[in-house]
C-alpha cells in the first residue's frame, strides 16, 4: 500500500478497503455520464495506488456532492469522501485546472463573505481562465442588457462572517 | 366382486361443475357395482361412516371413491376401509376434482362425460384389485460408516450415542481425514485439529464403535436392513494392541526417508511412521514399499510391537444401514500447466499452504519459499484452480476455496502485517454464516483483491510473474510475487469408486455420488438403507459435512430404530415359469432389487415398485402389484369405452411429478381441454408399449406419456427408459401405418401445472391436424 492510498484512506475512511467494486456508487451518480472514470473506478485507482490516474480524472470535479453514492453503498463506504480526499490531495500537491480554480474561488468567497456573488465569482474565474472566458464572454455580454446578470459594485456579505470563517478553520477545509 | 362407489360433492368444488347425483346413478349401472352414492363431503366423519356401514351391510370387497386426488386422500380412505375390516389395498380413487371439475370449469358437459369415464376406469381397476399385505422384516440395528473424515466421525458418534452399534471403516492408518491436516479453519480461525481431535478420541473410546482403520471394503451383499459387509484390514506390521504410540523410538532409528503424504510432499517421513501426532488409533505403521527390512525399529521398540510377519486380516459383519462418507480428493494442479505447479518450486497448493501455516507442519508455521527457505513477503493466491473450468472437466464451484484463501491470507497477514498479499479471483463467494463478515475482515486487514483470472505464471529472475487482466480496471498487467498459492478445488474421490460400484451408487456428471433428490433428500442415496454424508456427494465446508454426518445418522436411526421394517407391498413379482433368466431386469432396476440365479428374484425389501422391469421384461414374466398389466389394460379399455371426445387421448402420468403437476393445474385452476383420460403409474418407466398399442387399437387418437424432468426421476432413470421405449414404439407404429406422432412423451415437474396444461392444448391441436385414428390400426397386425 503506497503513501497515496494511505492518505486517501486517512481522509476518506479505512472502510474504503472493503469495496467490492459492485458499481452502486457509479450507477447512483447523477453526473456519471459526464465522467471519464466512474466513481467505482476512482476507488479502484485509490486501492491500487494509481495516483496519477486518480488525480487526473476529470470526474472528481464533476461530483455535485449529492451523496447518492454514500447513501446507497452496501459496504457503508463514503465514495464522495474519496472524491473529496482526491480534491484535497490535488490542491495540496499544487496542481491546478479550471475546475479546481472555480472551486477554490467559490470556497474562498464563502469563507470570506459567507455567500457567493455570481458577478464577482464569474469575473474572477474569467480573469484567471482567459481561455475559457473567451468562449463565453460574448454570451455574457448579451445577458447584461436583459438584466440577467446582477452587476454589483461591492460584493454582498452576510452578518456573522467570523462564524463562517471559524467553521472553515475547525473543519480544516480550504 | 361387490364394489361400492362414492361420488363426492366436495361442497361446490366438484358439484359446482359436475352433477354428482348423475354420476352416482351412472356408477350404479356399471358391472360389479353393488352400491353407489353421492356424498357432500366424503372425507368427513359422516362420509367415512357411510362407507364403513356399506362395507359391512353390503359385504363390499372393493371401494371406489370419486373425489379429490389420491395424492391427497388415498391414505385417508385406505384407513377407512381397513377400519371396516377390508384390506386397505382394495381401494381405487377417481380424481374428479383436481383433474376434472377444477380444470374444465367452462365446459361442464364435457367434464361430466370425462368424470364418467374416470369412474368407469376406477371401477374396472377395482374389480381386479387383490388384497395386499406389507410384510414386516426384522433388521440388523448395526450401521456401517465408510470413511473416518469429519462427516463419518460425526455420523458414527451420533449413532453410537443413540445406542446403535457402529462399524467405522477407514482406509488410512488414522481417522480424521483432511480436516486433521488443516491449520486454523474459517470463519472463526480456530485450530482445526484442536476441535477435531476430541471427536477422534471419542470414536476410539466409544464402547459402541468398532473402529477398523487401514482397511478396505471388498464386498457388500444384501439390502436394506440386512447388508453383509466383508473386507480386509491391511497389515501395519505393528501390533495395534502392543504399540504405545511413543512415535520416536522406532522412527528415530529408521534409516529410510520418503516424502510425507500427510505434509503433501513438503516434508519427509520414515518408513515406520505415525501419520499425524494426533493419530487415532495412536499406532505406528510400516510402509512396506519403503521399508528395507533392516530390523532396527524392531530392536528399538520397547514393547516388541513390530511384527514383520503380520498378515492382513479379513473381517465380516452384518448391518442394517450404510453411511457413505468417503470424502474427496484434491485437484492435481499439474493438470493446469500454465500455473507452473511442479515446474516452479514456489508454486504451491492450498493444502501445502495449510501445512506451512500449521505449527505442527514442516516449517513450524513459517510461510517460506520452498526454493530458498526464506520467508515469503509477497504472496499471490490464484482462485478456481481446477474449479469452474471446462478444460479439466470440472464445471462446478468447489465452494470452499474462496474461504480458505481468505483464511490463509489472513493468517499470513496476522503474522506479517506488511506482507503483500493479493487474491486473484473470478468471483468471491462467501455464502455462509459469518462468511461475508470474514471476507470484509480480510479486506480491512489490507489484503488486495484483483478480479481476473491469471493466464500464466512464469519464473523470472527468481521471482514469479503473474500475467492477468484486471477486469475491473480493464488493464493487462504483470505482477511479481515470492510465492504463488493455487487454490485447488475438490474432486470426487476416485478411491471411493470401489465402494460406489459395490453398492451401485449413481454418480453425477461431476463425478460425485448422486443423492436421491437434489434438494429434498440431501443425505439419501438411491439405494434403500444407504446414506451419503459430506464431500462424497460434492464439495462442502466442514460445518456442512458435520451437519450431513448428523443428518445421515438420524436417517439411519429412523430406519432401524424399531428393529423391523414394514415393507411396501407395491413391488414387482416374477412368474418363474415364464422367466428366461435374460437379466435385462437386473440391468434396468434402479434399486438393484433383482438378482438372477436361474430365474429372476425380486428382493421385496429393496424394490421400490417403479415397474420399469415389468415394462422391460421381453416375456412378460414380471408384473407389478397394484399396477398390474391386467389392471392397467382394464383401465385403458374402460377409458376408451365411449370416446365422447375428439381427439381422444389416453394419458400415462407418473405419480411423483406429472400426476402431481396435473393436480397442481387443478389447485391453480389452470383450464385445459377435457380430451385426456389419465392413468396413474408410479413411474413412466412402467408404461409397457402394449398399453399404448391397446389404447390406440381401442380408438384413442393419441397417447400422452408424461414423466419427471430428465435428471429428476424419482427412480433415477425411469424417464430415460420410457423415452427409449417410446422411440422404438414410434418406429414400429410407423412401420404398420400409424402416424408415430400419436404417441407423445413429455416431461413435467410437480411444480409445472402450466406446462402440463400447455402440452395438453398443443397435443390436442396436433392430433386434430393428424386426424382421427380411424382405420389406421385396423388393417395392421399390431
Amino acid at each position: 500500500m503506497n503513501e497515496f492510498t494511505k492518505e486517501v484512506l486517512r481522509l476518506a475512511g479505512d472502510e474504503v478497503k472493503t469495496c467490492i467494486q459492485c458499481g452502486t456508487c457509479s450507477a447512483s451518480c447523477p453526473t456519471a455520464h459526464l465522467m471519464d472514470n466512474s466513481i467505482r473506478k476512482l476507488v479502484k485507482f485509490v486501492l491500487e495506488g494509481m495516483k496519477d490516474e486518480a488525480l487526473n480524472s476529470r470526474s472528481i470535479w464533476l461530483c455535485t456532492s449529492c451523496l447518492a453514492c454514500t447513501v446507497r453503498c452496501p459496504r457503508g463506504i463514503r465514495p464522495m469522501a474519496v472524491v473529496s480526499a482526491l480534491k484535497q490531495i490535488y490542491e495540496a500537491e499544487g496542481m491546478r485546472n479550471r475546475d479546481s480554480i472555480h472551486e477554490e474561488i467559490f470556497n474562498r468567497h464563502i469563507k470570506e463573505r459567507g455567500r457567493v456573488s455570481e458577478f464577482f465569482l464569474s469575473a474572477e474565474y474569467m480573469l484567471r481562465n482567459p481561455q475559457s472566458a473567451a468562449q463565453i464572454i460574448s454570451f455574457g455580454a448579451e445577458l447584461i442588457p436583459r438584466g440577467k446578470i446582477d452587476i454589483e459594485i461591492r460584493p454582498d456579505s452576510i452578518e456573522g462572517r467570523d462564524e463562517v470563517k471559524r467553521i472553515f478553520e475547525e473543519l480544516g477545509g480550504a | 366382486m361387490r364394489i361400492g362407489v362414492y361420488v363426492c360433492h366436495c361442497g361446490l368444488n366438484i358439484a359446482g361443475v359436475l352433477d354428482p347425483q348423475d354420476l352416482s346413478e351412472f356408477a350404479g349401472t356399471l358391472p360389479d357395482v353393488e352400491v353407489a352414492r353421492d356424498i357432500q363431503f366424503t372425507c368427513s366423519d359422516t362420509g367415512q361412516e357411510t362407507i364403513k356401514e356399506d362395507i359391512v351391510e353390503h359385504k363390499l370387497d372393493g371401494v371406489v371413491v370419486a373425489a379429490c386426488s389420491p395424492r391427497l386422500h388415498e391414505p385417508t380412505f385406505r384407513k377407512v376401509i381397513a377400519d371396516a375390516g377390508m384390506n386397505p389395498f382394495l381401494l381405487e380413487m377417481a380424481n374428479i376434482r383436481e383433474q376434472c371439475s377444477w380444470v374444465h370449469m367452462e365446459e361442464p358437459a364435457r367434464a361430466q362425460e370425462k368424470a364418467k369415464d374416470l369412474i368407469r376406469m376406477a371401477v374396472a381397476k377395482a374389480a381386479l384389485l387383490n388384497p395386499l399385505v406389507g410384510e414386516v422384516m426384522p433388521v440388523s440395528q448395526d450401521v456401517l460408516v465408510i470413511g473416518g473424515g469429519v462427516a463419518g466421525i460425526q455420523a458414527a458418534l451420533d449413532l453410537a450415542d443413540s445406542g446403535l452399534r457402529v462399524y467405522l471403516v477407514e482406509r488410512k492408518p488414522t481417522i480424521g481425514g483432511y480436516m486433521a491436516l488443516l491449520t486454523d479453519v474459517f470463519p472463526t480461525n480456530d485450530c482445526s485439529i484442536c476441535v477435531l481431535a476430541p471427536k477422534m478420541t471419542d470414536v476410539y473410546n466409544h464402547p459402541l464403535i468398532t473402529l477398523i482403520s487401514y482397511a478396505e471394503i471388498l464386498n457388500i451383499e444384501g439390502s436394506v436392513g440386512r447388508f453383509t459387509v466383508s473386507g480386509i484390514k491391511k497389515a501395519r506390521f505393528v501390533d495395534e494392541s502392543l504399540c504405545k504410540g511413543c512415535i520416536n523410538d522406532c522412527a528415530a532409528v529408521c534409516p529410510v526417508e520418503v516424502p510425507d503424504e500427510y505434509q503433501f510432499g513438503l516434508g519427509k517421513r520414515k518408513a515406520i511412521y505415525m501419520p499425524i501426532p494426533q493419530s487415532v488409533p495412536l499406532v505406528v505403521c510400516i510402509d512396506p514399499q519403503a521399508c528395507v527390512g533392516c530390523g532396527l525399529c524392531a530392536e528399538a521398540c520397547p514393547v516388541d510391537a513390530v511384527k514383520y510377519d503380520q498378515e492382513p486380516e479379513e473381517f465380516k459383519f452384518d448391518v442394517g444401514a450404510i453411511i457413505v462418507a468417503t470424502g474427496w480428493k484434491p485437484f492435481d494442479p499439474a493438470r493446469k500447466e500454465e500455473f507452473g505447479y511442479g515446474r516452479y518450486k514456489d508454486v504451491i497448493t492450498g493444502l501445502q499452504m495449510e501445512r506451512l501455516l500449521n505449527a505442527a507442519g514442516p516449517t513450524r508455521g513459517e510461510v517460506v519459499r520452498p526454493s530458498t527457505g526464506e520467508i515469503a513477503r509477497s504472496i499471490a493466491f490464484i482462485q478456481c484452480v481446477g474449479s469452474r473450468d471446462h478444460t479439466v472437466g470440472n464445471v462446478y464451484c468447489s465452494r470452499v476455496c474462496c474461504m480458505y484463501a481468505l483464511k490463509n491470507a489472513q493468517l499470513v497477514k496476522e503474522k506479517d502485517p506488511d506482507a503483500d498479499i493479493t487474491i486473484h479471483y473470478i468471483d468471491m463467494r462467501a455464502g455462509g454464516e459469518g462468511y461475508e463478515e470474514f471476507y470484509e475482515r480480510a479486506q480491512r486487514l489490507g489484503i488486495n483483491f484483483v478480479r481476473g483470472r491469471v493466464s500464466e505464471v512464469q519464473e523470472v529472475d527468481g521471482g514469479l510473474v503473474l500475467t492477468y487482466e484486471d477486469t475491473l480496471l480493464g488493464r493487462f498487467r504483470n505482477s511479481r510475487y515470492d510465492l504463488v498459492c493455487l487454490s485447488t478445488g475438490l474432486e470426487a474421490n476416485s478411491d471411493a469408486d470401489v465402494v460406489g460400484n459395490i453398492l451401485g451408487l449413481a454418480k453425477r456428471p461431476d463425478g460425485f455420488f448422486e443423492i436421491a433428490h437434489p434438494k429434498m433428500r440431501p443425505v439419501e442415496a438411491h439405494i434403500d438403507g444407504v446414506f451419503i454424508a459430506g464431500c462424497a456427494s460434492g464439495p462442502k465446508e466442514i460445518q456442512v459435512s458435520i451437519a450431513q454426518g448428523g443428518a445421515a445418522a438420524a436417517k439411519a436411526l429412523r430406519l432401524l430404530s424399531r428393529g423391523e421394517l414394514a415393507l411396501d407391498p407395491v413391488t414387482a413379482m416374477v412368474d418363474t415359469d415364464k422367466c428366461i433368466g435374460c437379466k435385462l431386469c437386473v440391468e434396468i432396476c434402479p434399486s438393484k432389487a433383482i438378482s438372477v440365479e436361474r430365474t429372476a428374484m425380486v428382493d421385496e425389501a429393496s424394490c421400490k415398485g417403479c415397474g420399469t422391469c415389468a415394462a422391460a421384461c421381453p416375456v412378460d414374466a414380471i408384473d407389478m402389484r397394484l399396477f398390474s398389466d391386467e389392471q392397467i389394460l382394464a383401465q385403458v379399455r374402460a377409458a376408451t369405452a365411449t370416446k365422447r371426445e375428439y381427439p381422444f387421448i389416453v394419458g400415462f402420468l407418473c405419480n411423483w411429478c406429472s400426476y402431481a403437476g396435473a393436480d397442481l393445474a387443478g389447485t391453480s385452476r389452470i383450464q385445459y381441454p377435457p380430451n385426456m383420460r389419465v392413468i396413474r403409474v408410479m413411474c413412466v418407466g412402467r408404461v409397457d408399449p402394449s398399453f399404448v398399442i391397446e389404447a390406440l387399437r381401442n380408438g384413442a387418437d393419441g397417447v400422452l406419456i408424461s414423466g419427471c424432468r430428465l435428471g429428476e426421476c424419482h427412480y433415477d432413470k425411469g424417464n430415460y427408459q420410457a423415452y427409449q421405449r417410446v422411440q422404438v414404439l414410434r418406429g414400429v407404429l410407423e412401420a404398420v401405418g400409424v402416424n408415430p406422432k400419436r404417441v407423445k412423451i413429455i416431461w413435467c415437474a410437480a411444480s409445472e401445472g402450466e406446462i402440463l396444461a400447455k402440452e395438453m392444448r398443443t397435443f390436442v391441436d396436433e392430433l386434430k391436424e393428424i386426424g382421427s385414428i380411424g382405420d389406421e390400426l385396423k388393417g395392421g397386425s399390431a
